[in-house]
């Protein structure tokens, strides 16, 4: 009580000030209503989503649970009774499991890029995301690292990609673009949980503060004695500009990586020196898509509005018209490079994507990530939840359908005309599918009910800048 | 296998077959349970060593002589055995397949006995005590009281069925053979006056031309005249022999011949009664009487340009092409109608032909008269379905039938079936499978698979080709010798055991003298010396001019209009007895690529026409009856035809044969040629109605069309030259230069990276697409040697067949009607792009140059298959199943490879092995031509050769360098070690 | 004669500032300084240099470096399979593994910098710590025996700060 007394006088004694430092430098903060935004209401609106959960809550997590089941039972029936029970074949070997690997690899690309550049480029608006972006990288690399294990024939001995000392010396083959994965994605794993987790460590602790009995004991243990000493505050703002530091170039190779699991194959339509650049973009402007997927019911749900302002919403949707320019751009040149190439087979690679069996999914890629994030060129759809919701979702849509043009539409036609071949999804892929997103979505749900889902730190300094504290 | 290596071990293993088996069951101590016990195993069984033993194929009547490998005393594979001269050790797909006859999962264990509308499994015994008191009765109760029904069987045997019926008064068995070349054995006798089959010097033509004759495909002795036609057809110092098929579709034959003349169904005696005019025109000598070429001249005259023209559709252009080739022959050789076109004309057809040969060649120095093809001892149709009638009228007590199925095979064969489950007959089926003549019988006595047998068939009259079992049996069943030696009592008997009977029956006929002899016999699977070749002395002046008149004044008019339907025996199937071998249905058809089903070929004309479309499913009618096949969309067929392969559509015949396809003989019409006596397998008033359903192809190939790519090349004769001219090479997949897969191989210009040595061997192929036939048999060989899997047609349609090799079949891109077949398996290559991609070595390069695949360490992640240009690896996307006891057949030097597994074309990997360790042990480096993959030592036309291409002096080496040479898609630098050289196409 | 700790709470970054400087002028003993976020002011004030931290990171990248080619290079020379014709030691795509391994031990490297300069994780100094600190308290710890206490609160006080004595 005391404290949101204190916090309301401190929150009067600073309007005056406040407002006029407001019309400062500080542009990112332009739009953020400071006069409502206190240390203190930070905590409060972000400490309220912790309180104990409905039962429309526990009946969420619960569907969710189910889907999961769902999933890993197609899995299990799979493992016993062969990949066969998927629609692939000989051409096409690879279906939905690498679409969906390098679909959730892709959405875990902004969580790290919201957090890590945007932070070395001191964008304010990231801060109220940045959380809950991390979160859900964290989740959908987990999620897309299942993938591989789903995807191969026999995932019993799938322990022979990792480096294990064996009495064969038999050790995997660091030439395959697939090794480069195991490493890159395991690496991205690590460092982005890492820094997901000292990212929280000053929320932690506050949570610590503010609670008592088991939670306290818990969050004692998390926050490793955190107690924002300046000794602690010295090096943390230093590691975690490193973090940043590192993590950038992490993020983009990574997805440079994923997409070398092609550009190294010679498959016509896969072969082609643009695909780094072309998927790491194509992987933020689905990361943002989804971050506002996730934020949109997020800041509804748990009151954010004061936090995840109508401005930082916003500022995500240029950034997408941004990325979903790349990609088209990358969508052309593809197109361009084939008749520039006038290789027979590139030529009719491409014309059969456009014109052939996978038709529709070429033309679902196109219209759902370069034309209609274009829509956000207009301020009133960029400023309006239904819009921004809606598209958010179509671009995911696309996004997807971005994959399997990508993997299908390639193979499906390679460079023997004997053996083009086409293929389709089984039921068994797509229960496999639905518990890949059942997990990614229990996981996040679980997680912004049990920890802060906004960082309060960061949030804090925010409104410190306005104020002129802090760095 | 050289041949002193052959000749080494097969002599010790069956000199001792010889002494060690005893053919009879009952005489002998009970076999083992298993196949053999390592207890008191033959002295010649080295265990992880191959013992081949010399026999004879009998999956069809050509006779080819095959070495049958014993491995551990399981029957592993089946070769073409190198000495025999029919097949000259090669072997087709059929012949391949033989083995999933003795290990087929539906052959009967016992004897089955037809009580009160179900079966009952009896023991040999039992069976064996009804079959002798049967036929007791039987003989009792009169003359003729027994008879008997056979395949085309060895002499030796068809004497005893002989002698052991007239014991019984009864007349001589009843020879049955579905494709009983009826119009040609009359048109023999008409013309040569021997009503036979002789058989033809192919090779020594520099023309041929044949009017439906499929002799690729099954017509008479497929291996046989696959070598002879390569012999003559083959590139051969710049030129080759000249091929013309004349025909309303193509066939495998066909499709090989260098112009395919598409004339009406039924008109082809039009085409040949115009060549006999303007042979005639020519004036040149003819063994003819005047008399006869007088009235010749008459029925020709009347066949000009453009009457034939203008009767079968052929162009003028293609026919004046056709007898200007006929007119600059050297040695021409005209052969006759195929099994297929048996139309109201084909007599007609092969008495011309016949004529024509002897016009062109009076004495006929191409034709063999001594050599003559066993399957002519069958009855024609006709006789067969006329004894059967009687049998309805006059019921004998006693039914035998000896491994036919004319129930199946007959069109229209009601009065068969009446006769057979005629209840005043007691039918007994010498058959190992319930097909769906056995069905109707009262007992089915199981007979040993000629694998398992002593006896001796000749697919010619001379020489002597013997059978010895080549494994211990399977079943007790007994053999048929055997089984009718103790139907003669006693004191009778020539011997106690068929095997003794057999023996001193070649003594008596001076075909061996002594012990010796028989063993050598064996041991080489017959007595092959040829007899010197004697000159034909027709009967002077020809045939008879009246009976030639009034045979021609009969000529029908051709099918002008309407859909005309052909039911063709197919390289596949033949007569539909190899339905039940898995490999034989999974490995798709030569020209439409569709496994397991039976589509029905038309041209697009006759979609158009009819408005269908390609793999919808469609329901054919004739007055006969209807049935329902997907359309297959084809150049090879003229429009208005509609083709259907025989084979399929088995009712019963276990599990790989019911269900499978559709049998189109159901549709063919009763009556048989007045004439000759022979089956009609084309005819006309055929409607064909939409069904609206949509009908998924088993097909494996995506696209016929090439797309402009450096596939399947094709060069002209006459432009041969311009390959040896020196060309500059670039970068783009047209001028991309040949690379060899060796060090030599790399430039800087175009490898980033410095090249790798091999150690002493590199192991490469080459493939002369100008004598591939596409006939398949490699795909088969590969099949038998390395365990592949059977998918079946829902995989396959799922696009899941595991054909290490795979004949592609392209479209030329100038002619459509122009097939190329393309023999693809792993390449090899130097640069291999599936290796670097795995994250676990699985594939990986060898010393040897070869791309490894290793099983174990395969995770599955598919990675390679997609990245490989060729498309040539194969998954394991479930485990597949072997039911018993197919899993006998499995190479014990090969891995089964479970689910979630890569696999594809080793090389055959072990025989190399195998060749390293002999020739460690003879302290040697190994030679040419010593290690034989199993596609190449069983191609019938030696399309396929591998070798070292480090050694200069290498077959494959020399290829390699054939300014013919490429290597497909060589422009992605991948350095296959497999050399294609382009097909000759010469215009005609 | 017991010396006690005490601990001034501001709610403001400034006043919190001040205070530091006042305290360090007086006799009295800083011992450390809390606040819910990083301030460089109050680093200023306390005199403190930049964190050394990245020492650890710079170790852990090199480490990393070698590391992944070590690996990449030593397991393709316990056969010497020659994949695609490429060299077995085929440093192009070593590359990779050397850079994501740079990348990985640089991050340990960086948190086990932080770990071991900030003393984590240490339960103890939880003792004479406010919970508001996390919040939007920037507190001073300070200690004083009984008798000058009153000045020290006063400090404290005249800062704008409330003080809080740890018993």
């Amino acid at each position: 009580m005391g404290q949101a007394e204190a916090a309301t006088s401190f929150g009067r004694a600073n309007r005056q000030p406040m407002r006029s430092r407001l019309d400062g430098s500080y542009g990112a903060n332009r739009n953020l209503p400071m006069t409502e935004l206190t240390f203190a209401k930070i905590d409060q609106t972000v400490l309220d989503t912790l309180r104990p959960a409905s039962g429309r809550y526990w009946l969420a997590v619960f569907l969710l649970a189910l889907g999961i089941m769902l999933g890993a039972a197609c899995w299990l029936y799979q493992i016993f009774t062969g990949i066969g029970v998927a629609g692939m074949n000989i051409p096409v070997a690879w279906g939905t499991y690498l679409i969906n690997f390098v679909f959730w690899v892709g959405i875990a690309h902004s969580g790290t890029l919201i957090s890590a550049i945007l932070h070395l480029f001191r964008a304010g608006w990231r801060n109220p995301i940045a959380r809950a972006a991390e979160t859900m990288t964290v989740f959908a690399v987990c999620t897309a690292g299942l993938f591989p294990f789903i995807h191969v024939g026999r995932v019993w001995l799938v322990y022979f990609m990792l480096p294990l000392p064996n009495q064969r010396t038999l050790w995997p083959n660091f030439q395959s673009p697939l090794m480069f994965d195991v490493v890159a994605i395991s690496t991205y794993l690590t460092v982005s949980s890492l820094f997901w987790y000292t990212g929280m460590l000053p929320d932690l602790a506050r949570i610590r503060d503010t609670s008592d009995g088991l939670r306290k004991k818990i969050f004692t243990t998390l926050s490793l004695g955190w107690t924002g000493e300046h000794e602690q505050w010295r090096h943390y703002v230093r590691i975690y500009l490193f973090f940043a530091a590192l993590a950038t170039p992490l993020v983009i190779s990574v997805h440079s990586v994923v997409s070398w699991d092609f550009a190294l194959g010679i498959v016509p339509g896969w072969h082609t020196t643009i695909f780094a650049p072309y998927f790491v973009a194509g992987a933020i402007h689905s990361g943002l898509a989804m971050v506002l997927t996730l934020m949109i019911p997020l800041r509804k749900i748990f009151n954010y509005e004061k936090i995840i302002t109508m401005h930082v919403l916003e500022s995500v949707a240029k950034t997408i018209i941004f990325t979903g320019l790349i990609v088209g751009f990358a969508y052309g040149t593809e197109y361009f490079i084939a008749w520039y190439s006038h290789n027979t087979v590139e030529m009719e690679t491409f014309r059969w994507r456009a014109v052939g069996d996978y038709a529709y999914g070429f033309w679902i890629m196109v219209i759902c990530n370069t034309l209609t994030p274009l829509l956000f060129f207009f301020k009133k759809i960029r400023t309006t939840i239904p819009w921004l919701f809606g598209i958010s979702i179509i671009v995911n849509i696309g996004m997807w359908y971005e994959r399997f043009v990508i993997i299908v539409g390639s193979v499906g036609h390679g460079f023997l005309p004997n053996a083009w071949g086409l293929y389709r999804p089984t039921l068994i892929e797509m229960g496999i599918m639905l518990g890949a997103f059942s997990l990614f979505f229990f996981l996040f749900v679980l997680f912004v009910k049990h920890m802060p889902s906004v960082s309060m730190t960061e949030m804090k300094e925010t409104v410190a800048e306005g104020e002129g504290h802090g760095h | 296998m050289d041949r002193r290596t052959f000749l080494k071990i097969v002599g010790m293993g069956s000199v001792s077959m010889a002494v060690g088996c005893s053919p009879d069951p009952y005489n002998a101590p009970r076999p083992e349970k298993n196949l053999f016990s390592l207890i008191h195993a033959p002295e010649d069984m080295v265990v992880g060593r191959t013992s081949w033993y010399a026999t004879t194929c009998r999956e069809c009547p050509a006779g080819c002589g095959i070495l049958a490998g014993n491995r551990e005393g399981r029957l592993i594979k089946v070769e073409g055995n190198p000495l025999h001269p029919v097949n000259r050790g090669k072997l087709c797909m059929r012949g391949q397949a033989a083995l999933q006859g003795v290990y087929n999962p539906d052959r009967l264990r016992s004897p089955y006995l037809k009580s009160d509308g179900g079966w009952r499994a009896i023991t040999f015994a039992e069976a064996e005590g009804m079959l002798l008191e049967k036929t007791a009765q039987a003989a009792g109760s009169g003359d003729n009281r027994v008879r008997m029904v056979t395949e085309v069987i060895g002499d030796t045997l068809l004497q005893l069925c002989t002698e052991t019926l007239t014991q019984y008064k009864s007349a001589p068995p009843l020879v049955f053979e579905p494709l009983g070349y009826e119009s040609l054995k009359s048109a023999n006798e008409i013309v040569f006056g021997v009503r036979g089959l002789p058989s033809y010097r192919m090779q020594q033509a520099d023309l041929l031309i044949a009017f439906g004759a499929d002799f690729l495909d099954t017509w008479l002795s497929p291996v046989e005249y696959a070598r002879k036609f390569m012999q003559m057809h083959a590139l051969d110092g710049g030129g080759k022999g000249r091929f013309f098929f004349v025909s309303p579709y193509q066939t495998l034959t066909g499709a090989n011949a260098d112009l395919w003349l598409d004339c009406r169904p039924g008109s082809e005696a039009v085409v040949a009664l115009g060549l006999l005019r303007e042979i005639l025109k020519l004036g040149r000598p003819t063994g003819l009487s005047r008399k006869l070429r007088y009235q010749l001249g008459n029925t020709a005259s009347a066949y000009d340009k453009a009457t034939v023209s203008k009767l079968t559709g052929i162009s003028v252009q293609d026919f004046e092409r056709l007898t200007e080739a006929l007119r600059r022959a050297g040695r021409p050789l005209v052969l006759g109608a195929g099994l297929g076109n048996g139309s109201s004309n084909s007599l007609q057809t092969d008495v011309a032909v016949n004529l024509l040969n002897l016009i062109l060649d009076p004495d006929l120095s191409l034709f063999d008269f001594e050599q003559r093809h066993r399957v002519e001892v069958a009855a024609s149709l006709f006789d067969v379905k006329e004894t059967f009638r009687k049998f309805a009228e006059d019921p004998p007590a006693l039914l035998l039938l000896n491994n036919v199925n004319p129930v199946y095979a007959v069109a229209g064969g009601g009065e068969i079936e009446k006769a057979i489950s005629n209840p005043a007959t007691y039918t007994v089926a010498f058959n190992s499978f319930m097909d769906e003549t056995s069905v109707l019988a009262d007992l089915i006595f199981p007979v040993r698979h000629f694998l398992e047998t002593w006896d001796e068939y000749s697919g010619k009259q001379v020489p002597v080709s013997t059978l010895q079992p080549a494994m211990g049996r399977l079943t007790d069943s007994p053999t048929l010798g055997d089984l009718l030696l103790k139907t003669v009592d006693g004191n009778k008997r020539s011997a106690e055991g068929y095997k003794g009977h057999l023996v001193g029956r070649m003594l008596s006929r001076a075909d061996i003298n002594g012990e010796l002899d028989w063993l050598k016999a064996v041991q080489q699977g017959g007595i092959h010396q040829l007899p010197e070749p004697k000159r034909y002395k027709g009967r002077a002046g020809g045939p008879a001019a009246e009976k030639i008149e009034e045979l021609f004044s009969t000529l029908a008019e051709p099918h002008a209009s309407g859909l005309t339907l052909a039911a063709v025996p197919t390289v596949r199937f033949f007569d539909g007895r190899g339905a039940n071998r898995p490999w034989l249905c999974e490995i798709p058809d030569p020209i439409t690529r569709v496994a397991w089903q039976t589509p029905v070929m038309m041209h697009p004309d006759t979609l158009k026409q009819q408005g269908l479309k390609h793999g919808e499913s469609v329901q054919v009618k004739t007055d006969r009856g209807n049935l329902e096949a997907p359309v297959y969309l084809t150049h090879s067929v003229r429009p208005g035809m509609l083709v259907m392969g025989i084979g399929q559509g088995h009712t019963a015949y276990g599990r790989y044969a019911e269900g499978q396809g559709t049998n189109p003989l159901r549709l063919l019409p009763a009556e048989t040629d007045p004439r000759t006596g022979g089956p009609h397998f084309v005819t006309g008033g055929v409607q064909v109605a939409k069904t609206g359903r949509k009908a998924k192809l088993a097909n494996t190939d995506g696209s016929r069309s090439q797309h402009g790519r450096k596939i399947a090349l094709t060069v002209g004769l006459d432009s041969l030259a311009d390959l040896t001219k020196k060309k500059k090479s670039g970068l783009t997949m047209s001028d991309f230069p040949l690379v060899l897969p060796l060090p030599e191989g790399y430039d800087p210009k175009l490898d980033f990276y410095t090249p790798h040595q091999h150690e002493g061997y590199r192991w490469a192929m080459a493939v002369d697409m100008d004598r591939c036939i596409g006939c398949g048999a490699c795909a088969a060989g590969c099949y038998a040697e390395n365990n592949i899997g059977i998918v079946g047609d829902k995989q396959v349609m799922q696009g899941r067949e595991m054909a290490w090799l795979s004949v592609e079949r392209y479209e030329d891109p100038d002619d459509a009607r122009q097939l190329v077949f393309l023999p693809l398996m792993c390449q090899h290559c130097d640069n291999a792009p599936c290796e670097s991609v795995c994250p676990v070595y699985a594939p990986h390069h060898n010393k040897e140059g070869m791309n490894n695949q290793i099983y174990n360490r395969c995770i599955g992640t598919r990675f390679c298959s997609q990245n490989c240009p060729y498309k040539v690896r194969r998954f394991n996307w479930f485990s597949w199943r072997w039911p018993e006891p197919l899993e006998l057949q499995l190479n014990p030097n090969v891995t089964v490879r479970s689910k979630g597994v890569m696999e594809k074309c080793s090389f055959c990997v072990q025989r190399i092995k195998q060749a390293h360790g002999l020739a460690k042990d003879e302290d040697r480096s190994i030679r040419d031509g010593e290690i034989v993959p199993a596609c190449v030592q069983t191609c019938p036309t030696e399309a396929l050769a591998f070798g070292n291409l480090m050694d200069p002096g290498s077959k494959v080496r020399k290829l390699a360098e054939d300014p013919r040479a490429y290597q497909i898609m060589g422009y992605l630098n991948t350095k296959p070690a497999v050399f294609y050289l382009k097909k000759v196409i010469q215009k005609v | 004669m017991a010396t006690k700790y005490v601990m001034g709470l501001f709610k403001r970054e400034d006043q919190a500032v001040a205070a530091i400087g006042e305290l360090k002028a007086s006799s009295w003993p800083l011992h450390r300084t809390h606040s819910p976020i990083p301030s460089h002011k109050i680093s200023d004030a306390l005199g403190l240099k930049d964190s050394r931290v990245g020492w650890f990171t710079l170790c852990g990248g090199i480490l990393g470096f070698i590391t992944g080619f070590a690996l990449a290079i030593f397991t393709s020379l316990r056969w010497e399979l020659i994949v695609s014709g490429k060299p077995v030691v085929a440093v192009v795509p070593f590359i990779i593994v050397g850079f994501e391994f740079t990348i990985l031990f640089a991050i340990f490297g960086n948190l086990i910098g932080m770990l071991v300069l900030s003393r984590l994780p240490r339960m103890e100094n939880l003792e004479h710590y406010d919970p508001r600190c996390s919040g939007e308290h920037f507190g001073i710890l300070s200690s004083s025996s009984d008798e000058d206490r009153e000045g020290l609160l006063a400090l404290f006080a005249r800062n704008g700060g409330e003080a809080r004595v740890f018993e």
